[in-house]
């Protein structure tokens, strides 16, 4: 079942039996959850607010994590800017994963023409770069977060569809589904009662271990300047900002958002790979 | 009103090259029930499945109670009607039921579809008992209950539509022997009480003596004996009926023997 | 010295209240077949496999299991490859879930004996050839793969391999349930014929009694973790000293009996106990026709029967079941 969900080796390859570090990444993940729902009341300065002559500040006390190149205190700007952090990532499971799972679903238990129209269908979305469609969309849609988001959701629609779809297949030839087919249950009824409810965990794990995937690219996106708007603050936009403050010998305003982006990325991984685990061992 | 409940007439059905069921026919008196035979690869779980509308057969005709099912069910009224005709009961109760759905769910479910606006509560307690299950268990989970337990949900779960016909597909195979026995004296009881005729798939001859009334032996998907159980576990006339009587285990038996039989044959 | 000598073997589990088996008393002869029958949970499987100290995960053994002599209990690492490579072998019940799909049946049969060094590759191979012989292969079948053999073969693959080592000891568990009935016959003449050849101890798991009385030389009824009844198998299937026995008789269908058959089996009601829940007293106590006050209060020990010491039974009522067959008192509804 790991199999399934394996899609950046190195990633997958934190083993996610030892139950410490699932505690410790399922904390983490509440942690960022909370800090970014209470954002406006914790962080300790307005992110936007420059204080020119503190630029570069190493941290101390009013400034935790020390201030960035535009005078901004960036323990401020961590805090905000989880909420775009996420919220982007989010839009793109969301989004991803009713298509995916639609189609995924369609194909599995529909099977046939319709099965052959849409695999090939995702199979093309596959082969098509991710952040390559996230650009063109932004390219043509401008800036803001729903380009890149539409454009990854697209992008990962397959991985969720092709999950699914084997999963279906497997799942429709439990004699239960004959069983309710002998009871007179139309299919439309078996497959939205059970059969997708028994699926649901799994792909669900695997929407999990995507939000990762999803935060990094859309990080990255930010990075290369696309997507969020300037002044918004955003873990990938602030890596970009304090990229120049590196050359001149103080990175830490870079450093800070890499480390969170890192950590929240191995977080989530964590936690969807074991949920992915548990549901495959779960005693049925 | 015709006399037999089901008539299957010239049954075939093919897997590429292989021939699972070839010119299979029998009939099933009301009430009465039909034992069908034979080893893994005779066609029998084909010819049940077909029978229920699971598979389409290549050819010949299914009718029950004179009524026409072998084509697909077209609607929702074709669909309920048929499976108010033929319900059936499958060999492994680990995996003939959803695993999140409580035995209450299960018979809720079905009621709602086929008795809607009736009072399903009663029904349940009224099926549970039925099959020798306390309240209890309805709010239990298929992992929760022993083999033997779930297979009387699925009984229910089966009795629940009011079926004409009960097919029962190696119901008992799954079970250890004093659980088979505990099944076996449900399903004569159930039997009595109501008027359903059962098609009982099986490959254990004991089990066919004691709940069926006729029986046909299959193999290679050809009907190679039928007839009163009573008289054709007593006199076997094909050799292949004898060599499966002779296969069970007894005390004096002599397995070389049957070893060089079933070579000839 | 027996082949197989199991004295007061006790096997707990994390997580139960009671041991899942408890004090089995069991030997089987040089080339002598036994048979060890049970119903699902009795702890026959696990009996079996303890044999070659294949134990579940947090399990607790105690007592001895000697096989020719030597407790596998104690034994350290390379004892066990040894025992297990050589001394005994075991026949799974499901040949094709135990043997490797990919692997050819020449790499799968002559793999522990060149891992192991007992034999250099061509030994292996010659051996291979010549135990495919004995169990009705063709020498070819050593080139093929296992999915393109019957199950029934692919058993005869499994009895070869298992004969490899020359084991002074076969443990079968349920290596007929997987098959055809025709092709059963075939499987326990094969196992017949190569005991009387090798001159192996036969241990025969199985839930089906009527095989148990076909094939073996004694018999050990288990309920739940415990030896119900052993003895002679002609002496204990036509008196039955133990209730359990007697209904495990009762409700396995015949379908060669005299006269009309049963409207109904003579089922044992109720379930076998539950491994969370501690026993005290006899453990079929709760679903027997004959127990008293004294069954709930003292476990019986196994007593011998008047005249034939080899057959013993732990029952407080053995007389009272004077030796019959609970079927005789089904009565047609």
């Amino acid at each position: 079942m790991t199999m399934t969900l394996v899609r950046r080796p190195g990633l997958a390859r934190v083993r996610t039996k030892r139950a410490p570090l699932y505690v410790i990444s399922a904390g983490f993940v509440g942690l960022v959850v909370l800090v970014a729902l209470l954002a406006p009341w914790i962080a300790p300065h307005d992110p936007n607010a420059v204080e020119l002559g503190n630029a570069l500040a190493p941290p101390s006390g009013d400034h935790l994590l020390g201030v960035d190149s535009a005078g901004r205190d960036t323990l401020s700007r961590i805090v905000e800017g989880a909420r775009t952090s996420l919220l982007g990532p989010l839009g793109v499971v969301v989004f991803s994963t009713v298509l995916g799972a639609a189609v995924g679903v369609a194909a599995g238990w529909r099977g046939g023409w319709l099965d052959s129209v849409l695999s090939r269908g995702s199979e093309l979305a596959l082969a098509f770069p991710g952040l390559l469609l996230a650009i063109l969309f932004v390219a043509v849609y401008g800036e803001g977060l729903m380009a890149p988001v539409v454009a990854l959701a697209i992008a990962y629609f397959p991985y969720v569809s092709r999950l699914t779809r084997s999963l279906v297949l497997a799942e429709r030839e439990r004699p239960y589904v004959a069983a309710y087919q002998v009871q007179g249950h139309s299919d439309l009824q078996i497959c939205v009662r059970h059969v997708v409810p028994n699926i649901a965990p799994v792909v669900l794990a695997q929407s999990t271990v995507n939000f990762g995937y999803a935060l990094i690219d859309l990080a990255g996106l930010s990075f290369l300047g696309l997507g969020v708007p300037a002044l918004t603050p955003d873990w990938g936009r602030m890596v970009f900002d304090g990229k120049s403050a590196i050359q001149s010998g103080y990175p830490l305003s870079a450093i800070v958002p890499c480390v969170v982006i890192v950590l929240t990325v191995v977080a989530f991984n964590v936690v969807g790979e074991r949920w992915a685990d548990k549901v495959a061992g779960r005693n049925r | 009103m015709p006399d037999n409940l089901l008539e299957v007439a010239g049954l075939c059905r093919a897997f590429g090259d292989v021939k699972a069921v070839d010119d299979v026919s029998f009939t099933l008196a009301s009430g009465g029930s039909l034992g069908i035979v034979g080893e893994s690869g005779s066609g029998k779980t084909t010819t049940a499945r077909i029978v229920v509308g699971l598979e389409r057969a290549d050819a010949g005709t299914v009718h029950v109670q004179g009524r026409d099912r072998t084509g697909a069910a077209r609607g929702r009224a074709a669909r309920l009607a048929r499976a108010r005709q033929v319900q059936m009961v499958f060999q492994d109760p680990f995996l003939s039921l959803d695993p999140r759905t409580s035995v209450e769910a299960v018979l809720r479910e079905t009621l709602k579809l086929h008795f809607p606006g009736t009072d399903h509560a009663a029904r349940i307690r009224r099926l549970l008992d039925q099959v020798g299950l306390g309240t209890r268990a309805a709010d239990a989970r298929p992992r929760e209950l022993s083999g033997g337990q779930r297979q009387r949900v699925a009984i229910a779960r089966a009795l629940a539509v009011e079926p004409a016909i009960l097919v029962l597909d190696e119901a008992v195979a799954a079970l250890d022997v004093s659980v088979q026995a505990q099944i076996l004296n449900l399903l004569a009881d159930i039997r009595e009480q109501t008027a359903v005729g059962y098609l009982f798939i099986t490959h254990d001859l004991g089990v066919v003596r004691v709940v069926t009334d006729e029986v046909i032996v299959m193999r290679h998907g050809r009907v190679v004996e039928a007839g009163g159980t009573a008289d054709v576990l007593a006199r076997p006339s094909h050799p292949y009926t004898r060599l499966l009587l002779d296969s069970v285990p007894r005390p004096g038996w002599d397995p070389h023997a049957i070893a060089t039989a079933r070579r000839a044959l | 010295m027996n082949t197989l000598d199991i004295k007061g073997l006790r096997l707990r589990l994390p997580n139960t209240a009671r041991p899942v088996l408890d004090g089995v008393d069991l030997t089987v002869g040089a080339g002598e077949t036994v048979a060890l029958v049970g119903e699902s949970g009795s702890g026959k499987t696990l009996t079996s496999r303890t044999v070659l100290r294949l134990l579940p995960r947090g399990a607790v053994a105690e007592g001895t299991v000697a096989v020719a002599g030597d407790d596998v209990l104690a034994m350290d690492a390379r004892q066990l490859r040894t025992l297990r490579t050589r001394t005994a072998a075991m026949v799974f019940q499901d040949p094709r879930a135990a043997i490797n799909p990919l692997r050819r049946i020449g790499d799968f049969l002559t793999e522990s004996m060149r891992l192991n060094r007992i034999m250099t590759a061509s030994a292996a191979e010659a051996r291979a050839v010549e135990l495919l012989d004995a169990v009705g292969l063709p020498a070819g079948t050593l080139h093929r793969y296992p999915g393109q053999l019957s199950g029934g073969m692919l058993q005869r693959v499994m009895i070869a391999a298992a004969l490899m080592g020359d084991p002074a000891l076969l443990l079968a568990d349920e290596p007929t349930t997987a098959l055809d009935v025709t092709t059963q016959a075939e499987v326990v003449a094969l196992l017949t014929d190569l005991r009387q050849r090798f001159g192996t101890g036969l241990l025969f798991v199985t839930h089906d009694l009527g095989l148990a009385a076909a094939i073996s030389d004694r018999v050990y009824v288990m309920y739940a973790g415990r030896v119900a009844e052993t003895g002679p198998a002609e002496e204990l299937f036509a008196r039955p000293r133990h209730p359990y026995t007697a209904a495990l008789l009762g409700s396995t269908p015949s379908p060669s009996s005299e006269g009309p058959p049963p409207r109904r089996l003579a089922a044992i009601d109720g379930q076998p106990p539950d491994l969370r829940e501690e026993l005290t007293g006899c453990a079929f106590a709760a679903r027997c026709a004959f127990a008293t006050d004294l069954c709930g209060r003292e476990a019986p020990s196994a007593t011998p029967a008047p005249g034939v010491p080899a057959h013993r039974a732990a029952c407080h009522h053995s007389d009272a079941l004077a030796g019959s067959r609970l079927e005789g008192k089904s009565v047609d509804a």
